[in-house]
C-alpha cells in the first residue's frame, strides 16, 4: 500500500526529524523578515513546536515547507503588529517627491538604468543572490519588512493591508520605495557587474 | 475612455511609469493605466530596463527563498 493511502483520513504522518530539516530554511527567511537573530530563533522554535503539536492537521496537499512557511508567516505578522503598535510610523510625506534626484526636470531618468541581459541566468548566480540579500538587508526596516512579506512570504496587497493595517496606497508606496532602493543598490553591485560590456 | 482623448493625460513621465511598473508587480493595472504604461514603454528604453530589473528582482527573491 502506498504510504499516502493509509494516512488519507488521518492526515500525513510527520516525523519531528522532517520538521527539523526545514529549520535552516525557516531561520533564513525569518531572519530576513525580522532582522533580529534572537527573535528569529524564538519564532522558528515556536513554529516547529506548534507544527509538531498540530501535525495531524497537515493534509499533505501542499508541501511541508509551504505549510511551515504559512505558520511562520502568521507568527511573524503577530510580532510585526505588536512591534509596529509600540513604535508608530516614522513616515515621511508619502510620495511625489520620492527619488526625485534620479529624474531630470522633465521626469525622465537622469542616468540610464542598466539593461539586464538574461534575468534567469543572472538569478542562477550565487553572487548575485547574495548581492540582492545584502541590498534587502540594508533597506529601511519597515520598507524591508513589507517587501519581504510580499516577495518571500507571498502576501498580496490585500493581505498586507489587512495584516499590517495599511492602506492600499501605502502598501504600493512602500513596495515602490523598496524596489527603487533595491534597483539603485544593485546598479552598483549586481545588475552592472555581472553583465560586462 | 475620457483620459485617452486627452493627449497630455496619456504621456507618462518615467517617474510615473516606474510607479506603475512597481504597482503592476502587485496587482493588475486598470485599463487606462495599462495602456499608458504600454505606450510609454514603446519609446522609453530607460523604463524598459527598469521593468526588466523589477522582474529580475522578483525572480531573484524567489530563487533566494527556494535555493536549498
Amino acid at each position: 500500500m502506498p504510504p499516502n493511502a493509509s494516512s488519507a483520513e488521518a492526515g500525513v504522518t510527520i516525523e519531528f526529524a522532517a520538521l527539523a530539516e526545514q529549520r535552516v530554511y525557516l531561520m533564513r527567511i525569518a531572519r530576513m523578515e525580522l532582522r533580529d537573530e534572537h527573535a528569529a530563533e524564538d519564532c522558528v522554535s515556536d513554529v516547529l513546536t506548534q507544527a509538531y503539536e498540530r501535525r495531524a492537521a497537515f493534509r499533505g496537499d501542499s508541501s511541508l515547507r509551504t505549510w511551515l512557511t504559512s505558520i511562520l508567516k502568521n507568527r511573524i505578522i503577530d510580532l510585526l503588529r505588536k512591534q509596529w503598535r509600540e513604535q508608530p510610523i516614522e513616515e515621511g510625506p508619502s510620495g511625489e517627491q520620492d527619488f526625485d534626484n534620479l529624474f531630470d526636470e522633465t521626469g525622465h531618468y537622469a542616468e540610464m538604468p542598466s539593461h539586464v541581459r538574461d534575468p534567469a541566468d543572472l538569478c542562477q548566480e550565487e553572487g548575485f543572490l547574495s548581492a540582492v540579500q545584502r541590498c534587502v538587508d540594508r533597506l529601511p526596516k519597515r520598507i524591508g519588512q513589507v517587501f519581504v512579506l510580499r516577495e518571500v512570504f507571498g502576501s498580496d496587497t490585500k493581505e498586507l493591508c489587512k495584516d499590517l493595517g495599511l492602506t492600499t496606497s501605502n502598501v504600493w508606496v512602500q513596495l515602490y520605495r523598496a524596489r527603487m532602493m533595491l534597483r539603485t543598490c544593485l546598479e552598483k553591485n549586481g545588475f552592472g557587474n555581472a553583465q560586462p560590456g | 475612455m475620457r483620459s485617452l482623448a486627452r493627449h497630455k493625460m496619456i504621456r507618462l513621465s518615467c517617474q510615473q511609469a516606474s510607479r506603475l511598473l512597481s504597482q503592476q508587480q502587485d496587482e493588475p493595472l486598470m485599463f487606462g493605466k495599462r495602456v499608458r504604461l504600454r505606450l510609454h514603454l514603446m519609446y522609453c528604453d530607460a523604463c524598459t530596463n527598469v521593468s526588466r530589473q523589477f522582474a529580475t528582482l522578483r525572480m531573484a527573491m524567489h530563487r533566494w527563498r527556494d535555493k536549498d
